[in-house]
């Protein structure tokens, strides 16, 4: 194999890691919210701290491995859809981040009713349902979309 | 519409439908695996459960018809394909199995929350995780 190939297939490993990690943490925490006892929703919100080395290894791969095939490759420095991924690839980051905080508000929430009787509240269901902390789990997977249509529409080259 | 001159679409929907089967694989294999050591927590054999069935076999569906529409588009008989190809036919082929299987018994540990029906899950789903890299790395790789 040319070092073209395994730059490739390295960035794109790095890819499933990435979008593989991300989709399993929506799953805990989609599933989480539909839990019936805190105890359960505190469990698989707790589950989503496995999936973050895996996302870690892809953010860290895809951009490593992205740089260097962008020189491999001769594109130019003013490629706009090498420019606009990366750009998506910081804000990607920045929303899993602030989501991720919003799920470890509702876990802190859901381990202390779990100790205190296992009886869901009205502020687990309000936090775990919260429109603007959901909001941005769900942006940082509408712009890892948004890379992946980049990466293989490759507008302009 | 986006870029007729190269199959945008086709590859589009194979690598996102096969990077979020990965990500529902993966779920399973993680609440499969903490449940042999919580038993208890029913929970984990309903995520387990509609993991698959609502984002691992739809995810299935849409990575099986990008590659067949990106197979026939660029021009693919079946004679003399590259290696790669065959690796992916294979893994999607031998895939579907494990998936169904998998699922299947992913009810059964959800309807009977038998411990062993977990470990057969677990057991599985590591395979397919496993026999899924293979088919990205081969894909991706061009091996052959």
């Amino acid at each position: 194999m040319s070092t073209l190939q395994w730059l490739v297939m390295l960035h794109i490993t790095a890819a499933f890691f990435l979008v593989g990690g991300s989709v399993a943490a929506g799953i805990l925490n989609a599933l989480s919210i539909r839990a019936e006892r805190p105890s359960e929703t505190a469990y698989l919100l707790r589950l989503i701290r496995v999936t973050l080395p895996v996302i870690g290894v892809g953010a860290a791969g895809t951009l490593i491995f992205g740089i260097w095939l962008w020189h491999e490759q001769r594109y130019g420095i003013g490629t706009f859809w090498i420019w606009a991924s990366l750009v998506l690839w910081i804000a990607t980051n920045a929303l899993g981040a602030i989501g991720g905080k919003h799920q470890e508000r509702a876990r802190k929430l859901a381990e202390q009713l779990a100790a205190a009787g296992d009886a869901s509240s009205a502020e687990l269901r309000a936090l775990l349902r919260d429109r603007q902390g959901n909001a941005m789990s769900w942006l940082a997977g509408a712009t890892t979309l948004g890379i992946l249509v980049l990466m293989i529409w490759k507008p302009g080259s | 519409m986006i870029a007729f001159s190269r199959p945008f679409w086709p590859l589009f929907l194979h690598v996102l439908g096969a990077m979020t089967l990965v990500g529902a694989v993966l779920a399973v294999v993680i609440v499969s695996y903490v449940a042999w050591r919580r038993s208890d927590l029913a929970i984990l054999a309903r995520t387990a459960f509609w993991a698959l069935v609502l984002v691992g076999i739809p995810s299935y569906v849409v990575m099986r018809v990008g590659a067949q529409w990106i197979y026939s588009k660029e021009g693919y008989s079946g004679n003399g394909d590259p290696t790669w190809i065959g690796i992916g036919l294979g893994a999607a082929d031998f895939g579907l199995l494990l998936l169904i299987v998998t699922t299947a018994l992913a009810f059964w540990w959800k309807r009977s929350a038998k411990p062993l029906a977990g470990r057969i899950v677990a057991g599985l789903s590591t395979v397919y995780l496993v026999l899924l890299a293979v088919a990205w790395l081969a894909m991706s790789g061009k091996w052959g």
